[in-house]
C-alpha cells in the first residue's frame, strides 16, 4: 500500500443546472488505497460531483486528473476505461436479465473466462447469491451486491460508493466493510458517500465535507471528532435556538382532524398517530422508511390492508382520491415534477386545476379563476410576471408555492406536505416555511413529511418518526432535537 | 402460479404450442389444412414475415418501434423488380434494394436516437414519405413481367423445403446466436430494459439504437426482394399494413413492447403463427376481408394480455419488496443496536432525481 500516489484529482469543478449552481469550485483528491468519505446535506452536490466524475454530466469548468493525467470525462465509457466505477445509491440493474448477465454485460473479455472469474470472486467474498436469478426478483440489498460485483469484476482502481449501506442490514454492512478493507489493501481508492457519521470513522482514511457545492472541510479522519463533523455540516448561521416562534397553541382536547389507527399497507405497518387542528405533525424518517407509501395510502392512491384512517371522526378508508379531497384532505406530493405540476400550463390553471368542478358548470368561470389565483400569488409572494406565465419557467420555490396554493384552493381541513422544500434554495425555503406556519395559524392540520430533520425541528409541534414502516416514536415539542430524531429514524 | 410463471418465462414454448394447437384445431374442422401442400404454403408465406420480425425484434428490444417496415419492403420490392425487369443483374438489384433499406433505417435511427423524435412518430412519418416516393417511382403502375428465372428462384427446394424458408431459418438461428453469445448481443435488450443503467456500464446506447433501426431497414429490404421474387409483380400497395403483422408476430413470440424482453426465435415462431392464421381463415372459409380486422384484434389482444401480465408481476414484486421492508423491523432493531450513534440523514437520489 503505497501512500500519496495520486489516483484521482478533481480541480475547481463548477457545475450549474440552469440558474442553480450546484458545484462552486469543488476540489478533491484520492490516493492509492485511500477511502475518502464525502459527507454533506441535502442538495450539497455530492451526487452531481460523482456523476461528473463518471462522465454522466459534463462539467462547466474545472479539471479532472486520473493518475496525473488530465482526462476529458465525456462519457461513462471513458470513466470505465480509466478504471472508475460508480456503485449508485439506487442500483441500476437490468431487471429482465440474470445476475450473471447483469454483471458481465459491457465487458470485452471472453464469457467463459469472465464467468469463472465472477464465480471465484463470489467465493472469495463468501457471498450467497444465485447467478441465474432474474434481477427483478432481487431485494435492494442484493441488487447493491450485484452492483458492487460489477465494479470488482471490472477491476476498477477507483470505486465510487454512493451510500452503499443505506439499504443494507447490519450484518451485510459488516461484511461490506471487511470487503472494503481488502480492496483498500489491494490499492483501490474509494470515494465513500454516506450520511452515517459513525461509518466515516469506521472505514475512511480521509473525510471531506461538501456544503452548498464547495468543500468546506477536508483532512485525515484522525483529526476529527464526530462533533466537529456535525458542526461542519451545519450552516454557519444556524443557531440551535430557533424554536423561537410563539409557543404552540394546539388544543389537544378537541377531536383530532386526522387520525390513523394501526394503519397497515404495502411499505408501512401498524402506523398510529393523530393530527389536531392548528398542529404541524412532523413525520420524520429516512428514505425508504415508508412515509410516502403511507401518505399515498391516506390519500387514496395506495392500498390499505388493515387499520383505520379517520377524518374528523369519520372513516375515509377505501375512498378514492377525488372523494377524499372533497372531504377536506389534500396532498402535496414529494416529486413536483412527477406528480405535482402541469409544467407547460400557466400559473392560473395550475392553481385552480383541483377546483375546476367548483369554478364551472360547463364553462370555466374565468373571473373567479383569476381572483382565486391572484389571491394565492399575493398571499404567498409568488414571483410571476403574470397569471399566464408557464409553470416551467418559475423557480423551484415558486413552483412549490403554486402547488401549495392549488392544494389550498380546495379548502382542506388537513394537508399532507411531502418533502415541501426538497430541491429549493434557502431563500424560498424560508418563504415556504412561512406559508406552512400561516396555514397552521389558519387552523389547518398539517402532516409534514420530511427527511430534513432540521425542518422538522423548526416547524413541527410534535414529530412521529417512521422506521422500517412503523412509528414507535412520537416526540413532543420539547423532545424534538436533531439527536432524538436521528436516533429514532435509524432505530437506535 | 409458479408453473404459469415458468411457462411465461419461456414464451417461445407457448408460441410453439399455440402454433401446434392452431394446426390441430383448424385441422379438425378441415383436414386439408394439415396436408403437406398447405403446410408448404404456410412456410413459404411466412418468409416475408420472418425477415420483418427479425429486424423488428432489434428495434422492439431497445424499447422502440418501427412502423415504416411495410414502406421499406414496398420500395425495395419495387426498385429491385424494376431493375431486374430492365435487365440489371439480380445481385446488383439486391444490393441496391438493401442500400435503400439501410438508408431508411439510418434515417429512422438517427431521428430516434439522436434527434429524439418519438419512435412511432419518426417511423410513421418515414412510412408516409416512402409511400409517396413509391407511387411517384412506380407511377402508380404495377411492376410486372419479371424474368422467370427470378420468379422461379422462389420455388426452389432443398431437401423438399423451400430455399427462402431455409434462408429465413438460418438467419433466425444466426441472429439468435448473436443475441445469446456475442458481446454486444445483450446490448439491445439492456437498452430497452434500463437505459440509464446501460449507459452507466458503458454501452453506447445511441449507437446501438441507430444500429437496431438500420438492421430493421435491412431486413425489410430483404423481405422486399423476396416479395418480388415470390409474387412476381409489385403493386403500389405492396407492403401496406404489413408492419402490423410484423409487430404482432414479435409480440406473439414474447417480445415486450416496452423493451428488454424477447428472443428472435420467438419472433420467428410468431411470424409463422401469423401466416398460419391467415391460411387457416381460408380453410375455415372466412371471407378474406376479415383478415386485417382479425390481425388487428389479435395484436391488441396479445398486447393487452402482455401488459396485464407484466403489470401483475411488477406490482406483486413491488408489494413484496415494500412488505419485506416493513416487516424486517424486529430483526434490524436487533442488528443495529451496536451502531447506536448519531447519524445525519439527508437524501440524495441518483438518476431521475433533481440531479443535485
Amino acid at each position: 500500500m503505497s501512500a500519496n500516489k495520486s489516483l484521482m484529482k478533481l480541480h475547481e469543478v463548477y457545475k450549474s443546472f440552469g440558474d442553480n449552481a450546484v458545484l462552486k469550485g469543488a476540489s478533491l483528491e484520492l490516493s492509492v488505497g485511500e477511502v475518502v468519505a464525502i459527507i454533506g446535506g441535502n442538495g450539497a452536490g455530492k451526487s452531481t460531483l460523482m456523476k461528473i466524475l463518471m462522465g454522466i454530466y459534463p462539467l462547466d469548468r474545472g479539471e479532472i486528473f486520473i493518475e496525473g493525467e488530465k482526462v476529458n470525462m465525456s462519457s461513462p465509457s471513458v470513466a470505465l476505461e480509466k478504471g472508475i466505477y460508480l456503485v449508485p445509491q439506487e442500483p441500476l440493474l437490468f431487471p429482465n436479465m440474470t445476475v450473471e448477465e447483469n454483471v458481465v454485460i459491457g465487458f470485452n473479455e471472453n464469457k467463459a473466462v469472465l464467468s469463472a472469474k465472477l464465480r471465484a470472486l463470489i467465493k472469495q467474498l463468501g457471498w450467497d447469491i444465485a447467478l441465474s436469478r432474474k434481477a427483478a426478483t432481487l431485494s435492494i440489498a442484493e441488487q447493491q451486491l450485484v452492483e458492487i460485483l460489477r465494479g470488482l469484476l471490472r477491476e476498477a482502481k477507483i470505486l465510487i460508493l454512493d451510500e452503499p449501506t443505506s439499504t443494507l442490514t447490519f450484518n451485510e454492512i459488516q461484511s461490506f466493510f471487511k470487503l472494503m478493507m481488502t480492496l483498500k489493501e489491494k490499492g483501490i481508492g474509494m470515494l465513500y458517500i454516506t450520511h452515517r457519521l459513525t461509518e466515516v470513522f469506521e472505514v475512511a482514511s480521509h473525510v471531506v465535507i461538501l456544503r452548498d457545492g464547495e468543500i468546506t472541510v477536508s483532512g485525515p479522519v484522525a483529526n476529527f471528532t464526530k462533533e466537529m463533523l456535525i458542526k461542519g455540516l451545519m450552516p454557519d448561521n444556524m443557531v440551535h435556538a430557533k424554536n423561537n416562534r410563539e409557543a404552540c397553541t394546539v388544543d389537544y382536547t378537541k377531536m383530532p382532524v386526522l387520525k390513523l389507527e394501526a394503519l397497515t399497507g404495502y411499505g408501512f405497518n401498524k402506523v398510529s398517530f393523530s393530527v389536531y387542528e392548528g398542529e404541524i405533525l412532523g413525520l420524520a424518517g429516512v428514505v425508504g422508511s415508508g412515509r410516502t407509501e403511507l401518505a399515498e395510502a391516506i390519500f387514496g392512491k395506495g392500498e390499505i390492508l388493515s387499520g383505520e384512517v379517520e377524518l374528523l371522526g369519520k372513516s375515509i378508508k377505501g375512498f378514492n382520491t377525488n372523494e377524499i379531497v372533497e372531504k377536506g384532505l389534500n396532498y402535496v406530493p414529494e416529486d413536483r415534477h412527477l406528480n405535482g405540476i402541469f409544467a407547460m400550463a400557466d400559473v392560473r390553471l395550475n392553481t385552480t386545476s383541483s377546483i375546476l368542478s367548483r369554478l364551472s358548470k360547463v364553462f370555466i368561470n374565468k373571473k373567479e379563476e383569476k381572483s382565486v389565483t391572484q389571491k394565492y400569488i399575493d398571499d404567498f409572494r409568488i414571483k410571476v410576471t403574470g397569471q399566464d406565465q408557464t409553470l416551467k419557467s418559475l423557480s423551484g420555490g415558486n413552483q412549490q408555492k403554486v402547488v401549495i396554493g392549488r392544494t389550498l384552493s380546495s379548502n382542506p381541513k388537513v394537508i399532507l406536505l411531502d418533502e415541501p422544500t426538497r430541491g429549493i434554495d434557502a431563500g424560498a425555503r424560508g418563504d415556504v416555511y412561512k406559508i406552512i406556519y400561516e396555514l397552521k395559524k389558519l387552523g389547518l392540520a398539517i402532516l409534514l413529511i420530511s427527511s430534513d430533520f432540521e425542518e422538522i425541528h423548526e416547524l413541527a409541534d410534535r414529530a412521529a418518526v417512521m422506521y422500517h414502516g412503523t412509528n414507535d416514536v412520537v416526540l413532543s415539542k420539547a423532545e424534538i432535537t436533531l439527536d432524538a430524531l436521528t436516533q429514532a429514524a435509524f432505530g437506535c | 402460479m409458479l408453473i404459469i410463471k415458468k411457462i411465461f418465462e419461456k414464451r417461445e414454448i407457448t408460441a410453439l404450442a399455440f402454433l401446434v394447437i392452431l394446426f390441430l384445431g383448424v385441422g379438425l374442422r378441415n383436414p386439408d389444412f394439415m396436408n403437406a401442400q398447405s403446410i408448404t404454403t404456410v412456410l413459404k408465406g411466412s418468409v416475408l414475415y420472418i425477415f420483418l420480425a427479425i429486424g423488428m425484434t432489434f428495434v422492439l428490444l431497445t424499447g422502440g418501434i418501427d412502423v415504416s417496415v411495410g414502406g421499406t419492403l414496398g420500395i425495395a420490392a419495387a426498385v429491385s423488380a424494376t431493375m431486374i425487369r430492365g435487365g440489371t443483374s439480380v445481385p446488383v438489384a439486391i444490393v441496391v434494394a438493401i442500400l435503400i433499406g439501410l438508408l431508411i433505417g439510418l434515417m429512422n435511427g438517427v431521428g430516434v436516437a439522436i434527434v429524439k423524435v418519438p419512435a412511432i412518430i419518426m417511423t410513421l412519418g418515414m412510412l408516409g414519405i416512402i409511400r409517396g416516393v413509391m407511387i411517384v417511382y412506380t407511377d402508380g403502375k404495377w411492376v410486372e413481367n419479371l424474368p422467370d428465372a427470378f420468379k422461379m428462384a422462389s420455388q426452389a427446394n432443398f431437401a423438399h423445403v423451400n430455399i427462402y424458408f431455409i434462408l429465413a431459418i438460418i438467419t433466425t438461428i444466426l441472429v439468435q446466436f448473436y443475441f445469446s453469445k456475442a458481446r454486444t448481443g445483450k446490448y439491445f435488450a439492456a437498452i430497452g430494459d434500463n437505459l440509464e443503467g446501460s449507459i452507466l456500464v458503458g454501452i453506447p446506447a445511441k449507437k446501438m439504437i441507430v444500429i437496431a433501426y438500420v438492421l430493421s431497414g435491412l431486413c425489410a429490404s430483404i423481405a422486399g426482394v423476396i416479395f418480388a421474387s415470390q409474387v412476381g409483380f409489385v403493386t403500389s400497395n405492396t407492403g401496406v399494413d404489413i408492419e402490423m403483422v410484423a409487430i404482432a408476430a414479435c409480440v406473439l413470440g414474447g417480445v415486450s413492447l416496452s423493451g428488454g424482453v424477447g428472443s428472435v426465435v420467438g419472433s420467428s415462431i410468431g411470424a409463422l403463427i401469423m401466416t398460419a392464421i391467415n391460411s387457416a381463415l381460408i380453410f375455415l372459409k372466412v371471407p378474406s376481408f376479415w383478415n386485417k380486422s382479425i390481425q388487428g384484434t389479435l395484436l391488441i389482444l396479445i398486447v393487452v394480455s402482455d401488459v396485464l401480465i407484466h403489470k401483475y408481476f411488477e406490482e406483486k414484486a413491488r408489494k413484496q419488496r415494500l412488505s419485506a421492508r416493513a416487516q424486517c423491523l424486529d430483526k434490524s432493531v436487533e442488528d443495529s443496536k451496536d451502531s447506536k450513534d448519531a447519524h445525519i440523514s439527508t437524501e440524495s437520489t441518483f438518476v431521475g432525481g433533481n440531479g443535485q
